[in-house]
């Protein structure tokens, strides 16, 4: 019975496109566990619905969700697109297909302990040997292990759509890494957040319990039973399609992001190297794939795994999640004997329904493929991505006889299923329902005995209408996943992401190194950037000025500091090498190169790109507002570069937003991450950037003698760069030279930005590093103490002292050269004292194979 | 029956030294029918700080051991001693029944499901270094594997042509070099040689596996023998329903007898390599491979 307002939603919506839809019945009668729903619609309307998408979809950017498409136009961080309609389904229909996918689950573990085990599948003639031996997920070498887990398979997804019998499908599983928890858990945040409206007199469940026993899954999973086991979360890294979510369950969990690169195995057990020592590490929360997880054992090109792992995981010093392996299951092989197992193991039959399937490796099976290969769905049995599916109705003769041809070279390699339609769901889409294909992710997670389902899931939509095929990779649509009840629920949980059961780290002692690293360079790179900015935008301002005052010392001052320019960003030759008259005669060109050119080693670009990295890197570090304020900064870049309207006003007006938005930014930090989570890392490269970046000022201004009116042009624009003009007039009132210039930014005790002041912030922060060793004198220690010792006990007359040719100050050039190299030798022996990267793993022969 | 010493030491010389490695070594020769393994000895320096055993999916003994201490130098020595007697082996040519099997009654005997043919089977699938069997390795098989010809006889006679057809040239490949590269160009060393062998055995259904071991050679007559001039050698072998595995020296172009010692089986070279290991350094290094293989006593 169609309401009033459900008429106007759904006006043409079956225009062009008819299918099964979980809304609207071929009758155009309304789904009734949809309507209060469609009622909450109705009343927003239209217009303001899209007003709640253009919401959700700036929340999605501001909270950094995205999803990595590699080679994708669009960047690699492609945001994450939530619909503003949920999908839903209610509980009555939820608690089969609930107690489906835990039979389900059952199932596989049992596959998978007997696959690795004593394989009586194979042996009893249940499951054919092909179907796991010539399975590239079947790894030999983790034959035989055990595990102290009551369930091997602790962690499973499976996609599910709806057949046109109006049953649920299993489409896939997946085992290996199974991603998208995350995802469900932000869109589910978001939605509530932004469009809580659409919630009104419906009772969803949560999934706050499903999270609890998650988390408690991991540390039950802990060898030995130890009591407050170290978990980490180990990813491939910020390139990964799916690493916003390792970030993200890591913030929420409370466990370190590790890469493969902060794990080592030793003595037999499997550590993380933090500040101070390593660490044992009890259970790995992997979303790395299976063969890349030992370069020892394993595929040896890997960097993403840890040496010598799986030898740990075999005398039970670690657990790893899911089980190294488990990828044997993601296996299309095994649909069509899938109930002839779950006979064999529970004498009952599969209670959800899989596609008809049929596995080439068998000769009926075989024939009846190639008869009717023009209308099937053809995929090998250990290759699910897209590029490896084969819809046969679309292929042309060539392509088809391609195909046969290789079915019958390796049969068991192949299995053929057949086409299904699945229903479509309405998403708002250019402010109108339409309906498209929707597939649902479900996940489990072994709970001792039993496993427990994740109320609701990740729903994905099809990327255009007619799509028949849903996948992430492509870059689609999601939906928040409602399962509803009739019982009244509790409050929502505020899914915030740092509000969690996170185990602080406790001490700076146990950061990883890694993280560590990154935090030094990001405060490395972000100075350099401010500083770099300041510098260019100085130079920009005086370029403007000289089209009023073309005097002969502006001039000059001028090629004084588009030389400063080349030496302070060492971007040679610039405007500094003989042939540099193309610079000169065009500073316009090569500044605006310096600004954004970012092939260019030293360019503002290129410093603002390495800061990208590194906080890709840290992205389970910062919060919110840092990631806003960063996305303004790329936005603006990427506009500005867009535009290509390079003058004087334009790129000091970018140089004028980064600049504030670099503040705001190093503010932000300040105040997100505590000094034990690795601030004080950042702090020391931060100050020994600036520290550097002023020695190098100074040397390329402040050494050379100018005469009176030069060198009043000089040391104001120097004052100008360094924000301290104001400071200058302040403390001195007077006229500028170059003794009380010095006094500011080299020798003042109090003053933030003098370089005195920087190195006795930089001592301090450095002493409070931890000593590894303490019998081993620590450099970088030494070498910082040295250089403050020195710059204490500077006097500013011997400083401005000139040599015998009367043209240089030889003396500060010296000093500040010496404390150049000081600062140097302190980073780089905080490297090598804390970072410890600097030895690559490689392989003892290297063989290059090409590896499948 | 011959009883052997056999010495084979891996040297790795590091530019820049190293303080820490993970090392797998396959150098533990198999006791198997016709080969006893008496004494085995492994040394490594600088002392591991861990070392254990295994045995892996195939049956060989894997010794896993890392080293915590600065080296430049990493020496393994593995010795053997082995009692070598083929005759214990049985001889195909006295088996009629295995000897007469055809290529149709093989595929079919394969066709079985039987939980002792599982062993056997996984060497018809297709392995990591061959996993791209073209249809010039398979027309290269097919000249000798034909439906009703024995199997014994064809895979002598691939044995045979792959010795004739192809060039013996160290400078050729390397471990790397795929087999659809061999087959083309016609030269390699005895790895290749297995390789391709097994790859045509697999073409046509039945299985193959690789044999990773050592060879005595004799000195030019009239000359004493080097020490360490042997080298490790590889070869196949081919599953003779009704018989067993049989196998065949490409290389050589015999069926193996008490010159060969067997070291370990594998799908190929990937899943038997005598030493690998992760390290982490910087710079290059060296290796030094010698093998001494010699009768004692008797």
């Amino acid at each position: 019975m169609p309401t009033e307002p459900n008429t106007t939603l759904f006006q043409d919506y079956f225009t062009d496109f008819k299918n099964y839809d979980e809304v609207l019945k071929s009758n155009m009668s309304i789904n009734s566990n949809w309507q209060k729903l469609l009622t909450n619609l109705s009343d927003i309307g239209f217009k303001n619905l899209s007003n709640k998408q253009k919401e959700v979809n700036w929340l999605m950017e501001e909270n950094g969700v995205t999803y990595n498409v590699y080679n994708d136009p669009k960047g690699i961080h492609r945001s994450w697109d939530l619909n503003i309609v949920p999908f839903l389904v209610h509980e009555a229909e939820w608690a089969k297909i609930e107690e489906g996918i835990t039979q389900r689950s059952e199932l596989l573990n049992l596959i998978l302990k007997d696959i690795y085990g004593d394989q009586e599948l194979i042996k009893n003639g249940i499951l054919p040997q092909e179907i796991v031996y010539a399975h590239r997920g079947f790894l030999r070498q983790c034959d035989k292990i055990y595990y102290t887990t009551c369930k091997h398979l602790l962690v499973h997804a499976t996609d599910l759509a709806r057949g046109p019998d109006g049953r649920m499908w299993v489409v896939n599983d997946r085992t290996q890494a199974p991603s998208g928890m995350g995802y469900a858990l932000e869109n589910r945040y978001s939605l509530s957040r932004i469009f809580p409206e659409a919630f009104k007199n419906i009772n969803v469940k949560q999934s706050s319990k499903f999270f609890y026993e998650f988390n408690q899954m991991l540390i039950n999973c802990a060898p030995q039973n130890k009591a407050n086991p170290n978990i980490v979360i180990l990813t491939p890294g910020p390139l990964n399609e799916t690493y916003f979510e390792h970030a993200y369950m890591a913030s929420f969990l409370g466990y370190p992001l590790v890469t493969g690169n902060d794990l080592v195995v030793r003595n037999g057990k499997l550590y993380m190297k933090t500040l101070k020592e390593l660490k044992q590490v009890d259970v790995i929360l992997k979303r790395v794939d299976d063969v890349f997880m030992d370069p020892l054992e394993l595929r040896e090109d890997s960097y993403l795994g840890v040496a010598g792992l799986l030898d740990i995981v075999r005398n039970k010093q670690v657990a790893v999640v899911n089980p190294i392996g488990s990828g044997v299951l993601e296996n299309s092989g095994l649909i069509p004997f899938m109930n002839q197992i779950c006979n064999y193991f529970f004498d009952e039959d599969l209670i959800l329904p899989q596609i008809a399937s049929w596995w080439c490796g068998q000769k009926k099976e075989l024939d009846y493929v190639l008869n009717h290969l023009d209308e099937l769905v053809v995929k090998h049995i250990d290759r699910s991505n897209r590029e490896n599916i084969f819809f046969c109705e679309f292929l042309d003769e060539k392509a088809l006889n391609k195909l046969k041809e290789d079915i019958l070279s390796a049969p068991y390699k192949f299995v053929a299923q057949a086409k299904i339609s699945f229903s479509t769901a309405p998403s708002f889409i250019n402010g109108a329902l339409e309906p498209r294909k929707v597939m649902c992710r479900i996940f489990a997670i072994a709970n001792n005995e039993k496993y427990k389902v994740m109320p609701g899931g990740l729903v994905r939509v099809a990327a255009e209408r007619e799509t028949l095929f849903v996948s992430n990779h492509r870059g689609g649509i999601s939906k928040d996943f409602w399962v509803v009840t009739d019982e009244a629920q509790t409050n929502f949980q505020s899914y915030s992401w740092d509000n969690s059961c996170r185990l602080a780290i406790a001490d700076i002692n146990d950061l990883p190194s890694n993280t560590a690293e990154n935090l030094f360079w990001s405060g490395r790179y972000l100075g350099r950037a401010l500083v770099t900015a300041r510098y260019l935008r100085m130079v920009l301002n005086r370029m403007n000025q000289q089209h009023y005052d073309v005097s002969y010392s502006n001039t000059e001052s001028l090629t004084i500091l588009y030389k400063s320019v080349t030496n302070i960003t060492s971007t040679f030759p610039g405007f500094v090498e003989k042939n540099s008259g193309d610079a000169i005669n065009n500073p316009l060109k090569e500044l605006t190169s310096l600004i954004m050119d970012d092939t260019r080693i030293g360019s503002f670009a290129q410093i603002m790109m390495s800061f990208n990295h590194s906080y890709y890197s840290l992205r389970s570090l910062w919060s919110k507002d840092m990631w806003r304020v960063f996305d303004s900064i790329k936005k603006l870049w990427s506009k500005f570069k867009e535009e290509k309207n390079y003058s004087i006003i334009t790129l000091t007006k970018l140089l004028d937003r980064i600049i504030t938005r670099l503040i705001a930014f190093m503010g932000l930090i300040e105040e997100s991450i505590l000094v034990n989570q690795g601030l004080l890392l950042y702090f020391i490269g931060l100050q020994t950037e600036q520290a550097m970046m002023n020695v190098a000022k100074c040397r390329s201004l402040l050494v050379p003698k100018y005469g009176e009116y030069l060198q009043y042009e000089i040391l104001e624009s120097f004052l100008s760069s360094h924000e301290s003009l104001n400071i200058y007039r302040y403390s001195y009132r007077s006229y500028l030279s170059i003794e009380n210039v010095i006094n500011l930014v080299l020798l003042d005790k109090e003053y933030a930005k003098s370089l005195t002041y920087q190195l006795k912030r930089i001592k301090k922060d450095v002493d409070r590093l931890p000593n590894t060793d303490l019998n081993v004198t620590n450099v970088c220690k030494e070498s910082i103490a040295k250089a403050y010792e020195i710059i204490k006990n500077l006097q500013v007359a011997d400083l401005i002292e000139l040599d015998e040719s009367e043209s240089i100050r030889q003396k500060l050039d010296d000093t500040l050269a010496e404390l150049s190299d000081l600062l140097h030798e302190t980073s780089l022996a905080i490297s090598d004292t804390y970072f410890n990267h600097a030895y690559q793993q490689r392989q003892l022969v290297t063989q290059n194979f090409p590896l499948p | 029956m011959t009883t052997y010493q056999l010495i084979h030491t891996t040297t790795y010389n590091y530019e820049n030294g190293l303080t820490f490695c993970h090392n797998l070594a396959t150098l533990k020769p198999k006791t198997i029918l016709g080969q006893t393994l008496l004494d085995y000895n492994l040394q490594i320096s600088p002392r591991p700080i861990e070392i254990s055993d295994k045995t892996d999916f195939f049956g060989n003994n894997i010794t896993r051991f890392s080293i915590q201490e600065l080296h430049t130098e990493l020496k393994v020595t593995a010795k053997s001693k082995i009692i070598r007697d083929f005759s214990l082996i049985p001889d195909i040519n006295t088996n009629v029944l295995a000897k007469q099997i055809t290529l149709t009654e093989s595929i079919a005997y394969f066709k079985q499901t039987k939980p002792d043919l599982i062993s056997i089977k996984q060497f018809i699938l297709e392995s990591i270094l061959i996993a791209k069997i073209t249809p010039e390795i398979k027309a290269y098989a097919e000249v000798s594997f034909k439906p009703n010809r024995s199997v014994f006889e064809a895979s002598f006679e691939l044995m045979q042509r792959i010795f004739n057809d192809f060039e013996f040239n160290t400078k050729a490949t390397n471990v790397a070099t795929p087999i659809e590269d061999v087959i083309k160009r016609k030269k390699g060393v005895c790895q290749d040689f297995a390789q391709i062998a097994i790859a045509c055995v697999r073409s046509v259904g039945l299985p193959a596996r690789y044999v990773s071991g050592y060879i005595e050679t004799l000195p030019p007559p009239g000359k004493e023998k080097l020490i360490g001039s042997d080298a490790s050698h590889a070869w196949f072998s081919v599953y003779i329903p009704q018989h067993g595995w049989v196998d065949f020296d490409p290389t050589n172009n015999h069926i193996p007898r008490n010159q060969h010692i067997v070291l370990a089986h594998g799908r190929d070279y990937y899943d038997v390599p005598p030493l690998k290991g992760v390290i982490y350094s910087t710079g290059r290094n060296k290796m030094n491979v010698s093998v001494d293989l010699r009768p004692i006593g008797n």
